[in-house]
């Protein structure tokens, strides 16, 4: 009975053990904060910096070229001002052809990653809910900034697809409420996000970081919406403001582009890069990556796209009397370029009549200063002149100088670099101002208003000048421009003399002059309504060039672009049937 | 604030109570006798060796050579003779202390006594299905790891294998049951544990668990099967040392047939031509091959900015050669070869491996000892690849008393495996690169530097790509072992405590080089060192009760507990922009600091669970098995975190009945059944149930001060979603099996059915983006059904007295079909240069299955064009692709499922003779009915790309068998420099190919000394042999190897895969002293 007995005290022990052990199936996720840790105030601020990682396009799971921040792709190429450049064949040539469909990898990049935006930004709202030491002045800047953002995304997605669904900070995975429609209007959704942030954030940014949203991009922000829907008297009240502020000034016409210059009075609104921080340049532009000289020499190690059009450059000619340009009869003449010329042919020289100064901050051609790279030395910076075309882009380029310094050192090539996007600046403010005075103001103003533009522009100290000495870049810039600039302003009631018509014309064409190459521009072309006849007048002229735009043309529905068919799809309740609709076209 | 309460200290003190509870409480012994006698065989020779076990005190001893015997035992207990090759007997202790025994030479393997689930079975009694693999077929292959030595040795098991030294085979029982992870558990002397540290000349014996009657027990972990591993140990009797040992040289493959320089520029012509690419002299106008009628080789590829040029030319001085970016800008020259370079063989050469054991063992009836050291060095026929292994096993039991009984097994390891790049993902590794890369560019330019049309990467040149990896590192350290004690007591009763586990630690270096630099300041190199350990330890307690009532009842019982811990944690860190290339110099504090990189993570799981099973046999003809598991993970949710397993099975043997007893043919018929559950919580990160927060600096950190450059601000996202209500994955198994002897063992046929049900299958769920980026978990997706049949024929017997023969046959067969997937209707694994090839998993269909456009033939001519269905890009000589709705317009919905990857069947045949003192043997291995997509025509067949880039090595087929209009029954579509939908640009059937082999996998001749001779030279056992392995495969595959490996929702793609079927020959040894 002894032996029985210890038989009993050794199951029974084996069975406390077991109890004893299963408290252990009770484990703490490594390596990540749970909700408790991070519902407090600097967990919610950290998360409200999560949400503005995503304003350069890059830090999502799907991000990639096709959700870069510049939008180079589709406010760019789609709106005609450059090719894809590179080789043919290589990069998504469809979007350029107006044949992407909903299974087309890049603009899924740019759905993810403008949704994970909202996201972020919703969780700032969902998890400040459950912290208990945030003071009422910081949730409501916090509050404002995270509408803010979750504004800018939505408005992304709303200028890129129309047919959008928002998303509010109720829709969670654990709430099972994420099989939305697209069938609403969204704009209503947006304007209120950025009204509240007009309305609740100071004109000093928190903390007087440059990067953060403050009271006037808000307005500006707002702006844009009304904009876009053609609600000229909504948006002007909130563009005089803006500018009466006096918070904004034009400054050198390329310091928008320079690292070294950047948020300064004419950055409204940016989403900052970085580099050397330990992303291993994903902060730098990445979406832009492949947009350098793409045969190994000149700056940056890759790759030859976002060559910018003919039918571009063409647009800075100006007149050699008045200095101003030719709105109807730009296209007719090409500006001289080096096409099918070797670099060795020291033949070549550049043209010679007379030009917008911008262009050459623009555009990189042969024969001038590719900032202080040297001068453009034509075909061996071009990968492939018969697919892409002479031309380089020129805004997203960073100066030798830099090199280390605001170029990533860490990544496999140079080209992640510290230059801001520029998402509003304050050119773009007065342009949308010339244009709300065009529609429902004075012509006068809006001559005023662009005529700034075109005198920042016309400032000689300000443009492109040649080298002291190019074959010893070390010496520096002379002070002889680089080109046969000549730019005026627009005579002192010119726009009233021609009527609102030709007001309207010039507010577009110096929009195009002004902001070519940052991404805006198709979206322009379809708020205007005039996206079919300029694009395909573009494409008769431009197929002779390109070949690749044979057979092809812009129809209307192609305003917007194809959701996402793996989204249709995953907006399927447990009916199966889907509540996102395919837009037309597609 | 963390906050759950910290309790695991009562779990570690209550263990230490028990321990020192059940020691004092059972060391006191009662009277105890010793029994003698002698062990002969029916001719009444002593066998030498044979093993006495008192089963009841469990205490062993091996006879002498005269065949005598002494053991300890008192009355009541069991004594079990055996011997290997004969059938064991078995008696219990009477009033005599002399016993003397005959044994029979065995007809079968039925008396042999296996490790199962938590106990030792004989086979007779085994009611589930499981396959017993000799030691002696495994080492018969000689492979580098254990997982191909298994292919084609057990019916139900499938295992695909690769060519490279240490490469990861998939091993799949009873068809493929997840989307993810298939692999079978392996349970090492109890423990799991990971099978490739295993030296294979360790192995005493192997079982694989097919059904659930056989693994049901192991519960959550069990569901893809398991394989039973028990390694050697020292048997009694005097010391034993062997040496096992081969040397084997591999040779690669012949390698593709490609167009030689002037074919391929000829082939340029064509497609450019055929595009319609050509200049106004109607010429096409290459960077390389000039602007003529037909294209002309130059002497010179590229010097500095130039291409194509003649000798003679002032640019292709060797003064202007620079490679050095800080003299000046890069002028490259690079001479032409006009004869072709080979790159597949600049990259495959022959290769030399070698393998050492050492094995000493002994022991006496209470304590017993072996050890073994095993060396492997591997080297792959691929440059630079390589598995070196060393392994020391230390196996130990002792006796303290006839109660009490305790030892342990520990094995060190440790190994060097640098691998490549599998070739699972597209754009491949360097075996891609050997197969595409150009033969008119040469490995070294005119200086013997690398020669590589892209200065700044190296890219191009695979044999530069290959050597630039040569002081990568790879290194594992394993120590895997378990200590255990076992106390009888109460006359049936053991207890049974067993600690166990692995403690793995792994450095691994990865160094990479960016050619010869650069243009502005690019930095050239980079340096990654990273790190981690894994912990896992199982602690099992169990007691089991055996005992026989009225000599016909034999009830056993087991009823246990376990608990599994495990951790890892990793390390990693990288910097780029070293001063040089020197990798004694490259060390992570020598880099630019402000390139710095690194991370570390950690993950902890643990199993709680309480086994228990019973066993009843009738007079050794009924047997009933059940078994019964609870297991609690710590990777779900509190709410389905425990999980039940049971099973049932049942086994009758017929030829114990009185009315098969008269067969004279028929030795032995087993019937048996089986149903139970089994689960699977693989696949799962133990975060899976937390939502969490964090970021990098790439995703979620910003530069809000505008800084540009450094410590930019810290931001969050949610990183993972969790999802508390997930639970494992269940099967349901349920199988039926046959098991015949016929005329004493010339014939056995196993033959088993099964049908297995796996739902809720774990996978990540797939959600829209508008959740965001976090990381979705893993729910419960799916179901998929698994329906198969094994088979197992074996005949051995003897011509003559001299002549012996035995042969194995296994043949595997399976069906898997997707049952359901909960929130899609497919899922696709997209595989390819372009994304375009695609397999997918759709309900209805087999796991895997090819997916696209189905091509019918080439459009003949315009008229053709226009008479089919409307289908983009249509044109002459282009594909015509299957209208499968009939519609008229060729889209999305007339892609259809053109291939499944799963064999139809598999089998493995065994041949082997012995004629005196010769062995021969002959190992076959086949996959039947297997479909296979050559992604590598994708480069080789289509010429794409535009004139004047960097092109790949074509087929002879593409110049030679291509659609022209005056050729229309070709083989490959006209070549053009453009890829659109009507030729690679959309998934099509094109590159299917059946991957159906036959493999000559081992021959095998051996002799073997007879003693006589040897023991002049005090040598106890002496063999050598000679092998042959992949002496022929019979396929019609046209790529390297038809075997290709992968994920278990996508495989049957070759992307560059690491060929398995290279012939190798070897010399080897086996000796005893």
């Amino acid at each position: 009975m002894k032996s029985f007995g210890s038989l009993l005290i050794l199951i029974a022990a084996i069975i406390v053990i077991v109890y004893a052990c299963n408290k252990k199936l009770n484990q703490l996720p490594q390596d990540g904060l749970t909700g408790q840790e991070i519902a407090n105030k600097a967990g919610v601020e950290g998360l409200l910096i999560g949400a503005y990682s995503l304003l350069d396009g890059e830090g999502s799971t799907k991000s990639d070229v096709g959700s870069a921040a510049s939008n180079w792709e589709y406010g760019s190429i789609c709106g005609s001002e450059a090719y894809t450049g590179s080789i043919k064949d290589d990069g998504d040539v469809s979007i350029e052809r107006f044949q992407s469909t909903a299974t087309d990898g890049e603009l899924e990049s740019k759905w993810a990653t403008v949704y994970d935006g909202v996201q972020r930004a919703n969780e700032v709202l969902r998890v400040m809910k459950l912290a208990t030491d945030i003071s009422p002045d910081d949730q409501k800047h916090t509050t404002a900034e995270a509408r803010f953002l979750r504004g800018f995304y939505h408005f992304e997605a709303k200028k890129m697809w129309n047919n959008v669904p928002y998303i509010d900070e109720t829709v969670t995975y654990t709430s099972n409420n994420y099989h939305v429609a697209n069938d609403k209007d969204v704009w209503l959704d947006i304007e209120n996000d950025f009204r509240y942030a007009a309305d609740n954030l100071s004109v000093t940014p928190y903390q007087n970081a440059p990067g953060r949203a403050s009271k006037y991009p808000a307005m500006a922000f707002l702006a844009k919406a009304f904009m876009f829907q053609n609600k000229f008297t909504e948006a002007k009240p909130l563009l005089d403001s803006i500018i009466t502020s006096n918070h904004y000034h034009l400054v050198n016409y390329q310091d928008n582009f320079n690292a070294e210059t950047k948020n300064n009075a004419e950055s409204v609104f940016s989403a900052q890069s970085s580099v050397n921080d330990h992303s291993e340049g994903l902060n730098g532009n990445y979406g832009d990556l492949y947009n350098y000289p793409g045969t190994g020499q000149g700056p940056g190690g890759c790759c030859g796209f976002f060559q910018p059009s003919q039918y571009l450059v063409n647009h800075f000619k100006t007149d050699a009397v008045t200095g101003l340009p030719d709105l109807d009869h730009y296209n007719d003449v090409d500006v001289k370029n080096d096409q099918g010329i070797q670099s060795s042919d020291a033949s070549f020289k550049p043209y010679s009549g007379t030009l917008d100064p911008r262009l050459d901050w623009t555009v990189g051609r042969r024969g001038i200063p590719y900032l202080d790279w040297g001068n453009a030395p034509g075909a061996d910076w071009i990968r492939d002149q018969d697919n892409g075309g002479p031309y380089l882009p020129k805004k997203n380029i960073f100066y030798q100088s830099q090199v280390g310094r605001f170029t990533d050192v860490g990544f496999w090539s140079d080209n992640a670099n510290a230059i801001n996007v520029n998402l509003i600046r304050y050119a773009d403010v007065l342009l949308w101002a010339a244009e709300a005075e065009v529609e429902i103001g004075s012509l006068e103003k809006a001559e005023e208003y662009v005529n700034m533009i075109r005198n920042r522009a016309g400032d000689p100290s300000g443009w492109v000048h040649s080298y002291i000495d190019p074959n010893d870049l070390s010496k520096g810039f002379s002070n002889t421009p680089a080109a046969n600039y000549f730019i005026n302003p627009y005579p002192d009631g010119y726009f009233q003399l021609h009527g609102q018509a030709f007001a309207r014309k010039a507010v577009y064409y110096e929009r195009m002059l002004e902001l070519a190459m940052e991404g805006h521009r198709f979206f322009d072309l379809v708020r205007w309504g005039i996206a079919d006849t300029e694009i395909n007048a573009y494409i008769q002229k431009e197929k002779n060039l390109r070949t690749y735009l044979n057979g092809i043309s812009f129809k209307t529905c192609n305003n917007y672009f194809a959701i996402p068919q793996s989204q249709i799809d995953l907006s399927a309740g447990t009916d199966g049937i889907p509540l996102m609709k395919q837009n037309p076209c597609y | 604030m963390r906050s759950f309460p910290k309790k695991s200290l009562l779990c570690n003190k209550l263990t230490v109570v028990l321990i020192s509870v059940l020691v004092s409480l059972f060391t006191n012994v009662s009277a105890q006798q010793k029994i003698t006698g002698e062990i002969k065989s029916q001719d009444n020779l002593p066998l030498e060796g044979a093993t006495i076990t008192n089963t009841t005190l469990n205490i062993q001893t091996i006879s002498n050579a005269d065949g005598s015997f002494s053991i300890t035992a008192m009355k009541g207990n069991v004594i079990v003779f055996s011997f290997v090759g004969y059938t064991s007997q078995q008696l219990t202790v009477g009033d005599k202390l002399v016993i003397n025994m005959t044994l029979a030479e065995s007809i079968s393997s039925l008396e042999e006594v296996v490790m199962l689930g938590y106990s030792r079975q004989k086979v007779k009694e085994i009611t589930g299905s499981v396959a017993i693999v000799k030691p002696k077929d495994l080492t018969a292959v000689p492979a580098g790891q254990v997982e191909q030595m298994l292919q084609g040795r057990v019916a139900g098991l499938n295992v695909i294998t690769s060519g490279m030294p240490g490469g990861k085979s998939n091993v799949r029982i009873h068809g493929i049951g997840n989307f993810g992870d298939v692999t079978p558990l392996y349970i090492i002397d109890g423990v799991q544990g990971d099978i490739n540290n295993l030296n294979p000349e360790d192995i005493e014996s192997l079982q694989v668990l097919k059904d659930a009657g056989a693994y049901s027990i192991y519960g959550v972990r069990g569901a893809n099967g398991v394989i039973v591993v028990t390694t050697k140990s020292g048997k009694e009797g005097k010391t034993k040392i062997s040496y096992d040992f081969y040397v084997e040289r591999t040779s690669p493959l012949k390698g593709p047939e490609v167009l030689n320089p002037q074919e391929q520029a000829n082939l340029t012509w064509l497609a450019s031509k055929n595009s319609g690419e050509v200049d106004a002299n109607g010429n096409p106008n290459d960077p390389y091959y000039g602007n003529g009628a037909t294209p002309v080789l130059p002497d010179y590829l590229v010097a500095g900015p130039y291409t194509g040029l003649f000798e003679g030319d002032p640019r292709v001085n060797p003064d202007l050669y620079n490679i050095d970016f800080t003299v000046g800008n890069i002028y490259q020259i690079i001479p032409a070869n006009k004869s072709g370079t080979d790159w597949f063989h600049e990259l495959f050469k022959p290769a030399y491996s070698q393998n050492h054991t050492i094995t000493g063992s002994g022991g006496n009836d209470k304590n017993k000892y072996l050890f073994s050291l095993g060396y492997l060095d591997q080297q792959g026929t691929l440059l630079y690849t390589y598995l070196k292994r060393f392994t020391a096993r230390i196996n130990t039991t002792f006796a303290m008393n006839d109660k009490i009984s305790f030892g342990e097994n520990l094995q060190l390891s440790y190994r060097d495996n640098p691998q490549i790049a599998t070739q699972q993902g597209p754009n491949g590794n360097e075996i891609d690169g050997a197969i595409s890369t150009e033969p008119i560019l040469p490995v070294y330019d005119i200086k013997g530097n690398w020669a590589s049309l892209d200065v700044n990467s190296l890219g191009g040149n695979p044999v530069a790509e290959r050597y630039f990896a040569k002081d990568n590192k790879a290194n594992y350290w394993d120590v895997f072992g378990d200590a255990w004690t076992e106390i009888y007591f109460l006359k049936n009763f053991t207890f049974r405590s067993q600690f166990g586990g692995s403690m793995t630690y792994h450095y691994f270096y990865d160094y990479s080089f960016f050619g010869y630099i650069p243009v502005n300041n690019l930095p050239n190199n980079s340096f990654t060192e990273s790190s981690g350990y894994q912990r896992s330890y199982t602690w099992t307690n169990t007691v089991n009760f055996s005992k026989t009532f009225n000599k016909v009842h034999t009830l056993k019982l087991l009823a246990g507990t376990e608990y599994i811990s495990n951790y890892n944690r990793e390390l990693g860190g990288k910097r780029t922009g070293y001063f040089t290339n020197d990798v004694n110099y490259l060390f992570l504090t020598n880099g630019n600091p402000a390139t710095e990189t690194n991370y570390s993570f950690a993950g902890i799981s643990v199993l709680s669970s309480f086994i228990s099973s019973a066993n009843y046999q009738f007079k050794d003809k009924y047997y009933f098995s059940a078994t019964l598991r609870n297991d609690g993970s710590s990777v779900f949710g509190p709410e389905n975190r425990y999980g039940w397993f049971p099973s049932v099975s049942a086994a009758w043997r017929l030829t114990q009945e009185n009315f098969l007893q008269q067969q004279s043919w028929l030795t032995d018929l087993k019937l048996r059944g089986s149903w139970g559950k089994s689960g699977f919580y693989g696949n799962t990160d133990p975060k899976n149930q937390y939502t969490l927060y964090g970021g990098t600096a790439a995703d979620s950190y910003y530069d809000i001060y505008g800084i540009s450059s450094g410590s930019i601000q810290q931001g969050f996202r949610v990183t993972r979603i969790g999802e508390p209500k997930t639970g494992w994955q269940e099967d349901v198994i349920m199988n039926a099996g046959i098991e015949s002897v016929l005329w004493k063992g010339k014939l056995r046929a196993t033959i088993d059915v099964y049908k297995k049900q796996s739902k809720g299958l774990l996978f990540p769920v797939t959600l829209p983006d508008i959740l965001g980026g976090a990381t979705p978990p893993n729910v419960n997706v799916g179901n998929v059904l698994n329906k198969g049949l094994d088979i197992l024929l074996g005949s051995e017997g003897k011509f003559s007295k001299d002549w012996r023969w035995n042969t194995t046959i296994t043949i595997t067969s399976y069906k898997s079909k997707i049952i359901k997937i909960n929130n899609l209707a497919y899922f696709d694994a997209p595989y390819s240069e372009a994304g375009i090839f695609i397999a997918r998993n759709e309900v209805g269909h087999p796991l895997g299955a090819f997916y696209g456009y189905k091509v019918i033939g080439f459009f003949n001519d315009a008229a053709d064009v226009s008479k089919s269905p409307v289908q983009q890009d249509a044109a002459p000589g282009r594909f015509k692709y299957l209208d499968a709705d009939g519609n008229g317009v060729i889209n999305d919905n007339d892609r259809v499922f053109f291939g499944n990857p799963n064999p139809k069947f598999t089998a493995g045949i065994n041949i082997g003779f012995t004629f005196k003192t010769f062995d021969l043997s002959a190992f076959f291995y086949g996959s039947f009915g297997n479909d296979v997509m050559n992604i590598e025509k994708f480069q080789r067949d289509f010429f794409g790309g535009p004139i004047g880039a960097f092109l790949t090595a074509k087929s002879k087929a593409a110049l030679y068998d291509s659609w022209t209009p005056q050729h229309q029954n070709a083989k490959v579509p006209i070549e053009e420099t453009s890829f659109n939908f009507s030729n690679v640009g959309a998934p099509n059937s094109y590159f299917l190919e059946n991957g159906s082999y036959f493999r000559n996998k081992v021959l095998t001749l051996g002799y073997t000394f007879s003693k006589r001779t040897l023991q002049k030279i005090k040598i106890n056992d002496l063999r050598i042999y000679l092998q042959a392995v992949n002496l022929f495969t019979i396929t019609k595959y046209t790529g390297l190897d038809p075997e290709l490996s992968g994920g278990s929702d996508a495989f049957g793609f070759d992307f560059g895969n690491y060929p398995n079927n290279q012939k190798q020959y070897l010399i080897g040894l086996n000796v005893n002293f």
